[in-house]
């Protein structure tokens, strides 16, 4: 719509340009065309009162063949200049037998080496300014050599003329691009309207709202783009809802055999003292690994539940009391410092997801990092700032973003921090909260994990 | 005593390892392999607890559900294996108390099934054996509702959580407050579970539980009992 206006601003500014140096140009040359025929008239006329006998030659040209004329003495130059046809305003001036006669006008006025130029038998005509005023001078060489006859004709008519032109022109021009910007805006809004609704539909479904769909009925021109996109839309949902059953399958295929094997070993466990002594060891590491199979389990069915689109429920939550309960729950002991200010913050929250998020920060602090050095919960930021302190060796900056991949650990750092999922599932719980996580250094040492959520005081 | 229990699951496997670890855990275990075998064992032996995997083969977990609760109070725990949010309300509606999801341990199982099968404090310090809320007659120590002498038909978890609300005088009693006193849950129960309850008895006590008149919400923090 914008770009209509300026289109027609730039189309008439063109246009305006185009006609006024056309036309600026024609009046210009047909004012000095004028002029110069004028003040070669006065100084034919000049020259007959002076020198009598009609000049079968042009003053100008063939000065040789005519010889050198004679004037006549009884003749005042004044008088001969007052004789002449003057227009109104417009000087004239005559340099004869080494002396300047003159009407009105100052020949000081006029530039030396433009008199030089026409004393030595060249007519020429330029723009000069006299008295604060844009005049037209022109000299036309007399018939003996060095003298010549000078007239000034006034511009500023012409100057008028230009100037009204100039104002038409712009106004002209603006009229233009603001009918251009109402035909922009109608064309557009009309032209358009598909379009818009089009980029509506397709930022829903990129936002995940698969089954957004368009009308590819109302427009003819638009039919067979919405019937296309309907098409990819709808692929698209399709895809996504195999994966998450496909992913949903996957998962229940592993938890049976899980559920098999925990409870036996619950049982077996339940039964310690009476296993014999070979025994023993063996299915204390079975338990151990066990447990860890059934973690990466469901952390795999965490990121999952994700991937198949689970919308969580919210509700507003008191940030201070979730993360104490959660890090201090995974701690064991008393991990969480709550600045005052941030006591009565909340945030609309799923609370699952974001025990996960503190729950697996801390526990990766205990198991991996050389413990948790503190839980600090700040006012800041996007509204609450969570930090977790660990006492391991801190986070190279170039792993800084690796370790919240799916299975990603630092590879400097060494030992197997972040291993598996739980920073990943952290990263992504985050984010479903629109908030963001860094990692820093601890002071005096060690890693801080920082977490902002939007939160409020309500 | 020990507690029975009925097992629906089509997965022989299942069934057979959670019998032997409830059994060590010292419950009485019976079991169903689809909905039609559960509800012929709940008119038989009718037990303390069902525990229900919702993916059945011969109808779903949720028309069982709705099949017990047309004739039954008994506490159901619904196992879910899959995981979005629709099926865990759409099973508490159907009527369950409360929800496990898998790889379930027995040990978590028995928790979940203690919590559920402790009674109401009767005559506590606290709250009398007989309240009376508008035209309601909540008596604790039978576990019974009656309006206008009719009783009321409440499960028993509907009941614990009027019973808690009604012990309250009046106050607010926030989600997570009613989660662990109701279900025993500490600070990440839930708290759907209590809001599809508090829908639930209010079908049953309210004249038009659209517009809630004893059972109400207090916006934020939670449910409160009023006359």
């Amino acid at each position: 719509m914008v770009a209509y206006g300026l289109l027609a601003l730039g189309l008439s500014t063109v246009l305006a340009l185009v006609t006024w140096s056309v036309v600026s140009d024609y009046l210009t040359e047909q004012r000095e065309s004028s002029a110069m025929v004028e003040t070669s008239d006065n100084a034919a006329a000049f020259h007959y009162g002076l020198f009598g006998a009609p000049q079968p030659c042009k003053p100008a040209r063939e000065r040789a063949e005519c010889g050198s004329p004679t004037p006549d003495h009884n003749v005042s130059v004044m008088d001969l200049l007052n004789s002449l046809p003057s227009t109104d305003s417009a000087a004239s001036m005559v340099y004869f037998e080494e002396h300047w006669y003159s009407l009105t006008g100052k020949p000081a006025d006029l530039p030396a080496d433009f008199i030089d130029t026409v004393r030595n038998g060249h007519s020429a005509q330029r723009r000069i300014t006299v008295g604060g005023q844009q005049v037209l001078a022109v000299g036309v060489p007399l018939s003996r050599p060095g003298e010549a006859f000078f007239e000034w004709h006034p511009l500023d008519s012409l100057d008028k003329t230009l100037q009204t032109l100039k104002i038409t022109l712009i106004v002209a021009a603006v009229v233009t691009a603001l009918i251009g910007l109402a035909v922009g805006r109608l064309a557009s809004t009309l032209a358009l309207r598909p379009l818009a609704e089009l980029t509506r539909v397709a930022d829903a479904v990129a936002r995940g709202q698969l089954d957004a769909r368009l009308d590819a009925e109302s427009d003819r021109d638009l039919g067979g783009l919405a019937r296309s996109f309907n098409q990819t839309a709808a692929n698209l949902e399709r895809r996504v809802a195999a994966d998450a059953r496909f992913a949903g399958d996957v998962s229940h295929e592993l938890r049976t055999p899980l559920m098999t094997m925990l409870n036996s070993m619950q049982l077996i466990q339940n039964h310690r003292g009476e296993l014999p002594d070979p025994v023993r060891e063996p299915v204390e590491l079975l338990g151990d690994d066990l447990d860890r199979f059934r973690r990466l389990v469901i952390d795999l069915l965490e990121i999952s539940r994700d991937d198949g689109g689970d919308q969580g429920s919210r509700e507003i939550v008191r940030i201070a009391h979730l993360v104490r309960a959660a890090a201090d729950g995974m701690a064991g002991r008393e991990v969480t410092t709550v600045a005052p200010e941030a006591e009565g913050l909340t945030l609309q929250a799923d609370k699952r997801r974001l025990e996960r998020v503190i729950a697996n920060l801390v526990e990766n602090a205990e198991d991996h990092a050389g413990g948790c050095k503190g839980v600090g919960v700040e006012a800041g930021g996007l509204g609450v700032v969570i930090t977790v302190d660990d006492a391991g060796p801190g986070i190279a900056v170039e792993d800084r973003d690796r370790i919240f991949e799916r299975f990603g650990r630092g590879e400097t750092s060494g030992r197997g921090r972040g291993v598996g999922l739980g920073l990943a599932i952290v990263a992504r719980h985050v984010e479903w909260h629109h908030g963001t996580i860094r990692v820093e250094d601890r002071p005096g040492g060690g890693a801080r994990l920082v977490v902002e959520l939007p939160a409020k005081i309500s | 005593m020990a507690h029975s229990l009925l097992l629906v699951d089509d997965e022989p496997r299942i069934r057979r390892v959670l019998r032997l670890a409830l059994e060590d855990e010292g419950y009485q275990v019976a079991e169903a392999a689809n909905g039609y075998d559960a509800l012929a064992v709940l008119r038989r032996e009718p037990p303390d607890v069902v525990l229900l995997d919702l993916m059945l083969p011969d109808r779903d977990g949720f028309a069982v559900c709705r099949e017990i609760r047309r004739s039954s109070d008994v506490p159901v725990i619904m196992v879910t294996a899959r995981t979005d949010s629709h099926d865990v309300v759409a099973g508490l509606e159907a009527g369950a108390d409360d929800y496990v999801t898998k790889p379930l341990v027995a040990k978590e199982l028995s928790a979940r099934i203690r919590a559920l099968l402790r009674r109401v404090e009767p005559a506590s310090a606290r709250y009398a054996d007989l309240i009376e809320v508008g035209d309601l007659r909540i008596d604790v120590g039978a576990a019974e509702v009656s309006r206008a002498g009719t009783v009321l038909p409440l499960t028993r978890t509907e009941f614990k959580l009027l019973a808690e609300l009604a012990g309250a005088e009046g106050k607010v009693l926030s989600r997570e407050q009613l989660l662990s006193k109701v279900w025993g849950y500490g600070y990440f129960g839930d708290s759907r579970i209590v809001d599809v309850h508090i829908r639930r008895l209010r079908l049953k006590i309210e004249h038009d539980p659209a517009s809630p008149k004893h059972l109400v919400t207090a916006r934020g923090l939670g449910y409160r009992l009023v006359s």
